[in-house]
């Protein structure tokens, strides 16, 4: 009896938000160029995750030398040409996006979550001396240019990806602070915010299940439109010396060796920063669309 | 009349200092609410009415004076009373659209108060919500997973009250319940309302602007302006023999809709002038500047609750001299 | 009397995820010089649907005309050009919505708002205003609304101002425009019983002395009453039952009016009954014939499969529902 009690209640509720996730769906196709977005970011990620399978040359993403070969032009045996020392462009460009996916992906990750709790906290707590302190921080930390405080980090410490990334997720989490914290503190005043402390409901659940859930659309939205930035952030570091580290491909280190050979060997600088901006580009799409399910329809 | 009060209110303030003076949203009102009575609480913007409601159920501290709940003194915000005591009065808002977090299904919004209070296991508390959605009349297959914009604006603030009721309260404040709702709606709602306090024991306190609503549904109604209260009276006496000038005024302004019932208003007092705002009290009886019946007095002296005979009471110099000849001149024929 | 307004057998109706909204469903209304005409519906029936599409402000990519004529003088407004539709707006027609802060703009003061409107509508008649003019016929609309110190609200901006005050300039910007017909769509329902009471008898009067007309879109059965000559019921999308205001007040005939009728709170005391049983329908797959026999305890087989035409009670007075046919 137990079982299928729990069972049909299961049942109901996946039914629900399978139903939010098709209106959700529904809303994003209305603008194609969303959906072209979706469709070359999932080309990018299946090819990033598949680089060592799908790429015609992967061990040119390993230090790797072929004198004979190098400088070659786009050709069909080397799709985007061969760079000074004799590797396939393509094959890079394609492990490069792991490289940037992987960035992307754990700035946010790192960055991301600290700045909607601490959002939350100081939001929720407006007007205490805990919102104060919070957001003091966060000011200081959003009074530095991003580029320079990453600069200055990855410059004191060794510069690497993974440091890179650290100071760059550094960066990033007081923005997502200062929005959730203006979100939260708006919504603070809701009536079913004060039903909830009416009812004796705790602190937590009020800032987490009841306040963030409505705090979700813009983070989510927010989220895809920085991962393009992020991105461009990795690639310029990359550029300058201070991300990825030759031999490895990082899109912005290919860009930075390549520009050396222009206007000649135009491939090797030319191709690299093409898939930056497709990659940045898409994001912003798929992030317009991710806006659009989000916005509500008035009838 | 003789009964203890389960809520009695004494003396009650609430200032609120803001940049611009203090507005002083409740200005020391009295009233008691005896258990299983509908205390009809009436008045315009301005008038305190929700003010007092709120501090009644915790959102603000008392600038003054005392709440007295079941002999226990409560008048503290919320995050300093205990839990018992916010099981045991419980809140409607007007608004069913904001006081339903749009986000959250409606058995994850029932089982708040649920998990709040510790009223039983997961599986007793499913049961629980499911016998709250048919008390309000709502199938719980139907509408325990939905969210609440995809259920009309009756359903949700039938929602509402089940949520209210869900920790077996004692006293239920109604702020506005039926406002944001259409007449055709309004009748289910207020008649589910009644059948509940006659069947759970509960006593309301209703707050409405509407005052043919409230004829029908207060046991007693007492009218506030500007943070103080004008009348307070049973409610067939309030309506057949209104005596302050403010809730004739009022009774004379109400759009109706029969014949019949534009016979039983007072005669026609044409409102003029805005209502004062709260920071801007008038001085004197706040009422005075719009007052018809105004007196020299009126504009220099705060007039005292008078208390009459058959448990009203009156604010208003017209009657000073607790002259009884006076009660029985302005029955309305 | 001239036929000012008349929306002819309107269909509208919406796209969206779910499918198509069939809104507006064949509704019909008159509107003659000079005459205070009341439409009374519920959240949902559509009346601000048609309120929009009257005025041509519905977003037209998921809203769609699917039928039907709105005449304005005889012209179809919904044929009409966007410069022919802008004059229309300019001089003929006017508004007055629910939210004053919604239609007055928070960033301007109330004088800048009104100065535009009656410098615009002088304009449009070919008439060009000096300073002065344009300053002292801004006061006087604000004076004739029964606005205290017109001069000083003048320089105050829309949040300064009570609900009360805000919607009196909403009217004082409506009727400057000297237009002909006035649409007011819940004008009063956020404001205070006594303040409501004072501003619906200037409209009142106000209206009467331009000899404009004015639709009265509102919910409430008893603003109805005190102010209009006829009155149309509005559900689901089209007109159940019009007539003479006191007529149809005092003998109801659909069953959905006396519905209403029987759900306003009386002063009589007599108790609230239960409302109207159901829900409104859902425009994605409205009830087939009458859209109300769902809801109805006196439905008919015929009901079901055809929407009724209206029939004529008395003079005037006319009822879409079969009860009401003639070989009954």
């Amino acid at each position: 009896m137990q079982w299928e009690e729990r069972r049909a209640d299961l049942k109901a509720t996946l039914a629900q938000k399978r139903h939010g996730l098709s209106r959700g769906w529904y809303k994003f196709s209305r603008n194609p160029l969303s959906v072209i977005g979706l469709a070359v970011l999932a080309i990018i990620v299946l090819a990033a995750v598949l680089a060592p399978y799908i790429t015609p040359y992967p061990e040119h993403a390993k230090p790797y030398t072929n004198f004979q070969d190098g400088g070659k032009p786009p050709s069909l045996e080397y799709f985007f040409g061969t760079d000074r020392v004799g590797r396939d462009i393509f094959s890079r460009v394609i492990f490069g996006y792991r490289f940037s996916l992987m960035i992307g992906i754990v700035v946010l990750a790192l960055g991301v979550a600290p700045g909607i709790i601490l959002g939350l906290i100081a939001g929720y707590h407006q007007g205490t001396w805990i919102e104060s302190v919070i957001m003091r921080i966060t000011d200081v930390f959003l009074a530095v240019p991003p580029l320079v405080l990453a600069l200055a980090i990855t410059a004191m410490l060794t510069p690497n990806l993974m440091n890179q990334m650290m100071a760059i997720a550094l960066v990033w989490w007081p923005w997502y602070a200062r929005l959730v914290f203006a979100l939260a503190s708006s919504l603070r005043s809701e009536y079913f915010v004060r039903e909830a402390e009416l009812t004796g409901a705790s602190k937590f659940h009020i800032m987490f299940k009841e306040i963030f859930p409505n705090c979700l659309a813009p983070v989510l939205t927010k989220m895809t439109l920085d991962m393009g930035i992020v991105i461009l952030l990795g690639a310029t570091l990359s550029f300058i010396g201070l991300g990825v580290q030759p031999p490895k491909p990082g899109l912005g280190t290919m860009v930075a060796e390549g520009a050396k050979r222009l206007p000649g060997e135009w491939w090797g600088t030319i191709f690299p920063a093409l898939a930056i901006v497709a990659v940045i580009l898409a994001f912003n799409l798929v992030g317009d669309g991710l806006r659009d399910v989000f916005s509500v329809e008035e009838v | 009349m003789n009964a203890t009060p389960i809520l009695s209110i004494e003396n009650l303030v609430k200032h609120f200092p803001t940049k611009m003076g203090v507005v002083r949203a409740v200005d020391d009102i009295s009233v008691d609410i005896v258990e299983g009575d509908t205390l009809g609480l009436v008045g315009e913007s301005g008038s305190g009415k929700t003010t007092a409601a709120q501090c009644v159920v915790g959102i603000y501290p008392p600038t003054s004076g005392r709440i007295v709940f079941d002999g226990t003194p409560i008048g503290v915000m919320f995050n300093r009373r205990d839990k018992e005591l916010k099981r045991k009065i419980r809140i409607v808002f007007q608004d069913p659209g904001s006081s339903l977090n749009p986000k959250r299904t409606i058995k994850q919004i029932l089982s708040v108060p649920l998990k709040v209070h510790g009223m039983g296991t997961e599986r007793e508390r499913l049961a629980m919500m499911n016998r709250l959605l048919e008390m309000v009349g709502l199938p719980p297959t139907e509408y325990l997973y939905k969210h609440p914009q995809a259920i009309g604006g009756g359903e949700m603030q039938m929602v509402a009250i089940a949520r209210a009721l869900a920790t077996n309260p004692q006293f239920v404040v109604l702020d506005e319940p039926t406002s944001a709702l259409d007449v055709s709606v309004q009748g289910k709602i207020i008649n589910l309302l009644t059948r509940l306090a006659e069947e759970l024991d509960l006593t309301y306190l209703f707050i409405t602007h509407d005052l043919s609503l409230m004829r029908n549904v207060a046991t007693r109604v007492a009218i506030m302006y500007l943070g103080k209260l004008c009348e307070i009276a049973r409610t067939d006496e309030f309506f057949r023999s209104p005596m302050h000038p403010y809730t004739r005024m009022l009774l004379s302004s109400i759009p109706v809709v029969t014949d019949e019932e534009e016979l039983l208003k007072p005669e026609k007092i044409v409102s003029k002038g805005e209502i004062p705002s709260p920071v801007n009290v008038p001085s004197g009886c706040s009422f005075h500047l719009r007052c018809p019946e105004r007196m020299p007095v009126c504009s220099t002296v705060d007039p005292e609750m008078i208390a009459l005979k058959d448990d009203r009471v009156v604010r208003c110099h017209l009657y000073d001299t607790p002259d009884m000849g006076v009660l029985d001149t302005i029955i309305i024929p | 009397m001239d036929r000012l307004l008349e929306v002819k057998n309107l269909h509208v109706g919406f796209r969206i995820f779910e499918g198509h909204l069939r809104v507006l469903n064949g509704v019909c209304l008159d509107v003659k010089d000079g005459e205070r005409v009341g439409l009374v519906g519920e959240t949902g029936c559509g009346k601000t649907t048609m309120v929009k599409s009257i005025l041509r402000v519905l977003p037209t990519p998921p809203a769609r005309v699917t039928g039907g004529e709105i005449n304005y003088r005889g012209r179809d407004v919904l044929t009409m050009s966007r410069r022919e539709m802008q004059a229309l707006r300019r001089h003929e027609l006017t508004a007055i919505f629910q939210d004053p802060l919604q239609s007055l703009n928070p960033v301007f003061t109330i004088g800048t708002q009104l100065r535009d409107i009656v410098k615009d509508s002088a304009i449009g008649r070919g008439r060009r205003l000096s300073r002065r003019e344009i300053e002292s016929r801004c006061i006087e609309a604000l004076r004739e609304t029964g606005m205290p110190d017109p001069e000083r609200i003048m320089t105050n901006y829309p949040i300064q101002l009570s609900g009360g005050m805000r919607q009196r300039v909403c009217i004082a910007e409506a009727l400057s425009t000297n237009a002909n017909l006035m649409l007011a769509d819940e004008p009063t329902t956020n404001l205070d019983v006594t303040i409501q009471d004072q501003i619906l008898r200037k409209l009142d009067e106000l209206v009467e002395e331009r000899g404009a007309s004015v639709v009265m879109i509102t919910h409430s059965m008893g603003v109805v009453r005190d102010l209009t000559e006829r009155v149309n019921v509005m559900y689901a999308g089209s007109i159940v039952e019009m007539g003479e205001t006191r007529e149809v007040l005092q003998n109801p005939m659909h069953p959905y009016t006396q519905g209403l009728m029987a759900s306003v709170p009386k002063l009589t005391g007599e108790g609230i009954n239960e409302g109207i049983p159901g829900r409104i329908p859902s425009y994605l797959d409205p009830p087939s014939g009458c859209r109300f026999h769902p809801r109805c305890s006196r439905q008919m087989e015929i009901c079901s499969t055809e929407s009724p035409p209206f029939f004529e009670i008395a003079n005037a007075h006319q009822v879409a529902c079969y009860l009401y046919r003639e070989d009954r």
